[in-house]
């Protein structure tokens, strides 16, 4: 039942950002647990009972959401696996698909939940966001100049990610590090929608709830079996 | 003291057993690639009765129920569609082999991930082997081409946690390695709910014949004995 809860969760967590930009669905994975011999009215070893399921990591699914096209030009999205590089407000180096970028008051671009581009690019006075180009290779050019590149990497283990919140992830010793994706390209003036499948999560949802309702079953016939074993002496 | 005491009493206890297993199969109803398993129950040693003027046999009798064997039902299961590039299942029969600190382990669970070495591993780390017996990479799209992976029937397959199976390697296995799908677990919640029922009032058997022993040897303890 502990496990079903989590997936629940899961499920609950991908719904409510059904809406977000560049959002990831979790990916929950199940396992039975150890089997141990049957004690005393079991007379082989091939009497082996299990104890239960528990759910392990998946990490997230990286599957490419659907573009939608804002016109907005310091939109960008990814096309491809990968992410881009950002500067979290507290200095950790992190990984976003979330391409709502923004200019701040320092003319930087920065994330939607302020964190900077990394490295940083700062746009020149007086250039605004309608003169703002941005290339399928990352390059963005300022009123035809060339003022910097959004770096577009990728990971060898995207699953292994660590999700630190506002659509950031940060590399673990799992992931592997940050490396160059090449095959990824940019598109100015789009954003990637959430990947969450609502019919998915639907019949997950269903599924975990009787899943949970029969597990709950169990114990409920467990308990009658006690209270009849009670019920020898009476 | 009556025999039929112990005998109901053993037939309880494996009811029990038969319980820990259903209770098992329905927390693992959405294990992807679990194998439900059967508990198979036998008569414990049976006694000869004579009569004892005559001498002539009057028929066997069991002395109690034991739980001998718990087996898996490995039937392959109907595949779901995931979409994820990381995720196989075998359509047809087989394993995949994983190779775990305790040597190699075979899984019919194909949820699988990259690891930081761009080896295809299992959600608990554990490498997968190619047809190769090496472990599979990755390619730079995120995918592995299903053909690559290891398909092997086994021999004997014991269930041991972690969706791990042990057992003898016989050779490439008929059933097809799928990306984007996984195996359903193989618990039938509606089998396991019926058998509940079964082995509750089993159980409730056990019960009231502990309970009518016990009322006839108290009257064998009150009113045999007593005067008036």
């Amino acid at each position: 039942m502990a496990a079903q809860q989590q997936r629940l969760d899961g499920v609950a967590n991908d719904l409510a950002n059904a809406n977000t930009n560049g959002y990831k669905r979790v990916r929950v994975g199940f396992a039975d647990l150890l089997y141990e011999r049957g004690g005393r009215p079991t007379t082989s070893d091939a009497a082996q009972l299990g104890t239960g399921a528990r759910t392990i990591d998946g990490g997230r699914s990286f599957e490419q959401g659907n573009l939608r096209d804002t016109g907005v030009p310091t939109d960008v999205a990814l096309e491809g696996p990968g992410f881009i590089r950002i500067k979290l407000p507290d200095g950790r180096d992190a990984l976003t698909r979330d391409g709502d970028l923004q200019i701040d008051a320092n003319r930087r671009l920065v994330t939607s939940t302020g964190a900077t581009v990394s490295p940083t690019i700062t746009l020149p006075a007086g250039v605004d966001a309608s003169q703002l180009a941005i290339n399928r290779d990352g390059t963005v050019l300022a009123a035809g100049r060339a003022v910097g590149r959004i770096a577009i990497v990728n990971v060898r283990s995207p699953q292994s990610l660590q999700s630190v919140g506002d659509n950031a992830f940060v590399t673990t010793a799992r992931s592997g590090n940050a490396a160059a994706a090449p095959g990824t390209i940019l598109r100015q003036g789009a954003l990637e929608a959430s990947n969450t499948d609502m019919a998915q999560a639907m019949t997950d949802m269903i599924e975990v709830q009787r899943a949970y309702q029969m597990t709950s079953k169990a114990i409920q016939t467990a308990d009658q079996m006690m209270e009849i074993a009670n019920g020898v002496k009476r | 003291m009556d025999r039929g005491l112990y005998i109901a009493a053993s037939g309880m206890l494996a009811e029990q057993v038969r319980q820990d297993q259903i209770a098992n199969d329905l927390a693992n109803a959405t294990t992807a690639g679990y194998k439900a398993d059967r508990t198979a129950q036998a008569t414990f040693g049976q006694l000869l009765l004579n009569n004892s003027v005559t001498g002539a046999a009057v028929g066997s009798q069991s002395t109690a129920v034991q739980v001998t064997s718990v087996v898996t039902d490995f039937t392959p299961q109907p595949l779901k569609d995931t979409g994820e590039p990381l995720d196989f299942a075998i359509n047809g029969d087989g394993f995949f082999a994983v190779q775990t600190a305790a040597g190699t382990r075979y899984t019919r669970n194909g949820q699988f991930n990259a690891d930081a070495n761009g080896r295809l591993v299992t959600l608990t780390g554990d490498p997968v082997l190619g047809r190769n017996g090496r472990p599979l990479a990755v390619g730079a799209d995120g995918k592995v081409d299903p053909r690559a992976l290891n398909v092997v029937n086994l021999r004997d397959p014991r269930k041991q946690g972690d969706n791990l199976v042990a057992g003898t390697p016989a050779g490439q296995a008929t059933g097809q390695a799928r990306a984007g799908a996984l195996e359903g677990s193989g618990a039938d919640p509606t089998q396991a709910m019926v058998d509940m029922i079964a082995s509750t009032r089993a159980f409730e058997s056990g019960q009231k014949v502990i309970q009518t022993i016990d009322e006839t040897l108290g009257k064998a303890a009150t009113t045999v004995g007593s005067l008036n």
